[in-house]
């Protein structure tokens, strides 16, 4: 980058012209704005138009300085000088005006009079002026309150006045620039960073300011300034930023347009502007849409160069002293001052493993990829097709924990998506980068709206409020957060065309969930998420939630707490990335209410809401079943079960489910036993029985099995269906090959009754029952919820068998344990019971004895 | 010239907004407020406690128009907004002495 020193070393002796008055001024003003806007409509308004534009308005200055001088006899030695834009030449056609008098002496009556003639006719000609009066003297103490001033300083130029008073002038900002250089650049960045939150951020506005936004004008002064500042004691040889100077000079010709256009000093590039300036601009298009897009596209790629160029400049900009050391991470990695760098990039370039490997190390430690690293995988992203990240289990499983929403992770997915490789990995992505949509809300270009909605969703770890720490602990709950990643980055890419988007976004998120492998509950979740991203927040905001047909009527079209709680993620993040503001605390609690009363419905409400015959689900399963089930068979199964069974399940595992529960005798145990990634899933048929539940659930727990989630389900005819799907935390299955036999063969054994489960429990109850309880317990048994079951909700801490003692205490107390849905949100088990007793619900003394036992089974005592 | 204020339910909002455009008032100021009246409030159970939401969730919207028109559109926002549950909201009407526009500094008659 060639750049353009803040000031000169040798400041050039202006001629002062002969004062011809103040009434020649608006002749000067006007004739070189005329100037300037014939350069801006052909388009070539830029850092030379600028320029003259600044020499001319400095004659201006010049002209009422003399006659000022003139006004003020015996006023003391005077300079006037410009800042900011204007001593950089940076003049646009409606900016203001910072100027710096400077006297040599005191400021008195005569120095005063010189300051009014020389601003009263600037401000008549309805300029904005920043005008900094200062004695010689007051030079010497810098005013750190003033940071702005200071930086401003850096731009100091001569426009009129003594010239040895701005040799001591200059000198005297020189050595307080110096000697506050580190200070000075602190100043600048919190600034910038300041002004960066007030954008969200984000460079990829619709409707960009180009002077203020990231990736805008000041940020190309801020890289100016580093530098200038930091010229001693940095870290290190600058970064090319050579691609800076044409970034700047086409915001200032977009910049001279929009003040051309809006008559003031305009700097967003609004929808309405964006025709005008693509045509000044010429644009390339055949349309106005087109030329519009393509002046977009230029102007995000020239954002995304001074950002770039910023970082770097900052990096290289730090005192030495405070440049971390280069530091190993591994084999192949290492970490710089820039972030996450490959040791040896030549062998890094054929190694696209390793660039994945490099993002994840960079999300675990917080640091960006450094701007090497991005330039190997930029270079050579090109050279894979998609297909070659997800062609191995390993890849497969590489992406798809690199997509956990851990802090971190859209900043990581904003480089990846830079660099190139989220698109390489995720080609229908690709479709809607940079893409502009215009509507009344999104501020976003809909790749950035995407990201922007991760980071929405990562931010819940570490909630910034109360009322969105509510829906932190959602996010705790979830089984595979990521899966909401993943909903996200292809929720809007059906935006690549005009119309309807859902429908396109879940036809192009098909093939991807084909090619990571995701199957079952994950394919299902995700393409529900993605069909469904818009109906929670049209139910919340647009209808009455007050309404409990309206709450059921959702709840039904969602039918299962773990979509339910996806679903009210997705729509929180998704809606605040629409724009700054859209998430109001208002709407927050709209959506919280909704959440919580479509979970009531679906956990405590659920079972009376059965399987229809006209239920499109049912159709489905019975249209589609193998050849080995008949249709009596399986409508015999489904009838009776709770509606959410059918969403719960895809078909296949339905399919499962029936083949189980077939031939079971008394004292018959039917289960099968399988791997998801690191979790199991027990699936148990046996006709029901008194403790059968709590039996199963004490023989995972003395197999050391950690319960996470699950569901028991009973048919009409008397069938129990328990879903158990857990960790195994002592590598019992993994260590022992006979494990799956031994566990079925306990299981025989306990609901035979040949085994006494508490005795093969019993130390690991006494264990937990010593252990401190962090987590208030609560219970809750209610008639209230369900017309034909007495619904029992337990919140406490997780612990080795708990689910066997509660249900345990629930069958001592005589009751039949019929459905049962189980969560835990990090170490609090949630656990929901629908019970009857002698097939009725329970009454109020009976209640209170179930919630008693309860209570004292929480506690540890049997 | 009249203030009308109106609180009403959320999901109402667009109903009143088409009812007013019928009736030819070109624009009005609607704000996210939160209150309750007769309607106290709504008790929910989450993970087996009862919270109250004493406040709930309500729209205002604020029209300034001529005098002739306020019965009708007092009549417009009622019918528009109502379910005939407790919680439909409220309608209010107060004096309006002047009124300028900003941008040019006229004042509107």
């Amino acid at each position: 980058m060639r750049v353009i020193p803040s000031t000169s070393a040798a400041p050039p002796v202006f001629p002062v012209p002969t004062a011809g008055g103040s009434s020649s001024a608006a002749a000067l003003l006007a004739a070189a704005r005329d100037r300037l806007v014939t350069a801006a409509r052909a388009g070539r308004g830029g850092r030379a138009a600028q320029a003259r534009y600044a020499a001319e308005f400095d004659d201006l200055v010049r002209v009422l300085a003399a006659d000022a001088a003139a006004s003020a006899a015996g006023a003391s030695r005077v300079v006037v000088c410009a800042l900011g834009g204007y001593g950089r030449r940076a003049l646009c056609l409606h900016s203001d005006i910072d100027l710096v008098v400077v006297f040599g002496g005191a400021i008195g009556a005569a120095e005063e009079r010189y300051v009014n003639a020389l601003l009263q006719p600037l401000w008549d000609l309805g300029l904005t002026v920043g005008h900094h009066i200062r004695e010689r003297s007051e030079l010497d103490t810098a005013d750190d309150g003033n940071p702005e001033f200071l930086l401003a300083l850096c731009d100091l130029r001569l426009i009129a006045g003594d010239a040895a008073l701005f040799d001591d002038v200059w000198a005297a900002t020189e050595r307080e620039r110096r000697s506050a250089a580190p200070r000075r650049i602190e100043a600048l960045l919190a600034l910038g960073r300041e002004r960066h939150t007030r954008f969200n951020d984000t460079l990829y506005h619709l409707e960009p300011d180009v002077k203020e936004a990231p990736g805008g004008l000041r940020d190309v002064n801020a890289i100016r300034l580093v530098r200038t500042l930091a010229r001693e004691g940095s870290g290190g040889g600058w970064p090319d930023v050579s691609r800076v100077d044409e970034a700047e000079d086409f915001l200032l010709r977009v910049r001279v347009l929009l003040h051309e256009l809006g008559g003031r000093d305009a700097n967003i590039l609004t929808h309405d502007y964006q025709e005008q300036v693509a045509d000044a601009l010429r644009s390339p298009g055949d349309d106005t849409h087109t030329r519009v897009e393509a002046l977009m596209e230029e102007y995000y790629g020239h954002a995304r160069t001074i950002a770039a160029a910023l970082r770097a400049t900052i990096a290289a900009g730090r005192p030495v002293a405070s440049t971390p050391a280069v530091r190993p991470i591994g084999p192949d990695l290492a970490m710089s001052a820039e972030g996450v760098e490959f040791r040896e990039p030549d062998v890094a370039a054929s190694r696209p493993a390793l660039w994945l490997d490099a993002f994840r190390v960079a999300v675990e430690h917080g640091r960006p990829l450094g701007d090497a690293a991005l330039t190997v995988i930029a270079e050579n992203v090109h050279r894979y097709p998609s297909s070659y990240f997800l062609d191995s289990d390993a890849g497969r499983q590489q992406v798809r924990a690199l997509l956990y929403p851990a802090p971190g992770l859209a900043a990581r997915l904003g480089e990846m998506i830079e660099c190139g490789l989220l698109i390489a990995i995720f080609p229908e992505f690709g479709k809607i980068h940079g893409k502009v949509v215009r509507d009344f809300y999104h501020k976003y270009t809909v790749d950035e709206h995407t990201r922007l909605a991760v980071r929405s969703l990562e931010s819940l770890w570490q909630p910034a409020t109360a009322s969105r720490a509510r829906f932190g602990s959602i996010l705790n709950e979830l089984r595979a957060p990521e899966w909401l990643t993943l909903a996200l980055l292809y929720h809007d890419v059906g935006k690549w065309q005009d119309g309807e988007h859902v429908e396109e976004s879940l036809r192009l998120a098909k093939p991807m969930l084909a090619r990571l492998g995701l199957a079952g509950e994950a394919r299902h979740s995700i393409e529900f998420l993605i069909g469904h991203h818009l109906d929670m927040a049209r139910v919340a905001f647009r209808t009455d939630v007050e309404d409990p047909d309206t709450v059921a009527k959702f709840a039904g079209s969602i039918a299962s707490d773990e979509h339910l709680k996806l679903l009210c993620l997705m729509t929180l993040a998704d809606v605040e990335a629409v724009g700054p503001g859209t998430l109001t605390p208002w709407k927050e609690d709209l959506l919280w209410r909704l959440y919580v009363d479509a979970y009531t419905h679906l956990t405590l409400s659920y079972a009376d809401d059965l399987i229809q015959k006209d239920q499109a689900g049912r159709e489905a399963a019975l249209a589609q079943r193998p050849a080995d089930i008949a249709e009596g068979e399986l409508i015999r199964f489904l009838d009776g079960l709770p509606r959410r069974y059918l969403a719960v399940f895809d078909l296949d595992t339905i399919y499962g489910h029936v083949r189980l529960a077939r031939g079971l005798g008394v004292g018959d145990v039917h289960t099968t036993l399988q791997k998801h990634d690191d979790v199991w899933e027990l699936t148990v048929a046996a006709l029901d029985q008194p403790y059968l539940f709590s039996d199963i659930a004490g023989v995972l727990a003395a197999f050391g099995m950690d319960i996470h989630r699950g569901q028991a389900l009973t048919t009409p005819d008397g069938t129990a269906l328990d879903v158990f799907q857990f960790t195994d935390a002592e590598h019992f299955l993994r260590q022992n090959a006979e494990a799956v036999g031994e566990i079925n063969q306990v299981l025989d054994g306990v609901v035979a009754g040949a085994f006494d489960v508490s005795r093969l429990l019993g130390g690991r109850l006494r264990g937990a029952a010593r252990r401190k309880r962090p987590v208030e317990s609560r219970v809750l048994v209610s008639n209230e919820h369900s017309q034909k079951y007495t619904v029992v909700e337990i919140v406490a801490a997780d612990a080795p068998g708990l689910l066997y003692r509660i249900s345990r205490a629930m069958s001592d107390a005589g009751c039949e344990v019929d459905l049962v849905l189980i969560s835990t949100e990090g170490n609090r088990a949630i656990d929901v019971v629908h019970i009857t007793k002698d097939g009725r619900k329970l009454t109020e003394p009976e209640r209170r004895g179930v919630a008693d036992r309860l209570k004292r089974a929480l506690q540890g005592e049997s | 010239m009249k203030l009308v204020k109106a609180i009403v339910r959320p999901n109402r909002v667009d109903e009143v907004r088409e009812a007013l455009e019928k009736l030819g008032v070109p624009g009005m100021t609607v704000t996210e407020v939160r209150g309750h009246g007769r309607q106290k409030g709504h008790t929910a159970i989450y993970r087996g406690k009862e919270y109250n939401v004493t406040l709930l969730p309500k729209v205002e919207i604020e029209i300034v128009i001529p005098d002739n028109i306020v019965d009708s559109v007092i009549d417009a926002i009622v019918k528009a907004a109502r379910t005939g549950e407790i919680g439909d909201g409220r309608v209010f009407v107060q004096h309006v002495e002047q009124s300028y526009k900003i941008r040019t500094g006229e004042r509107e008659v």
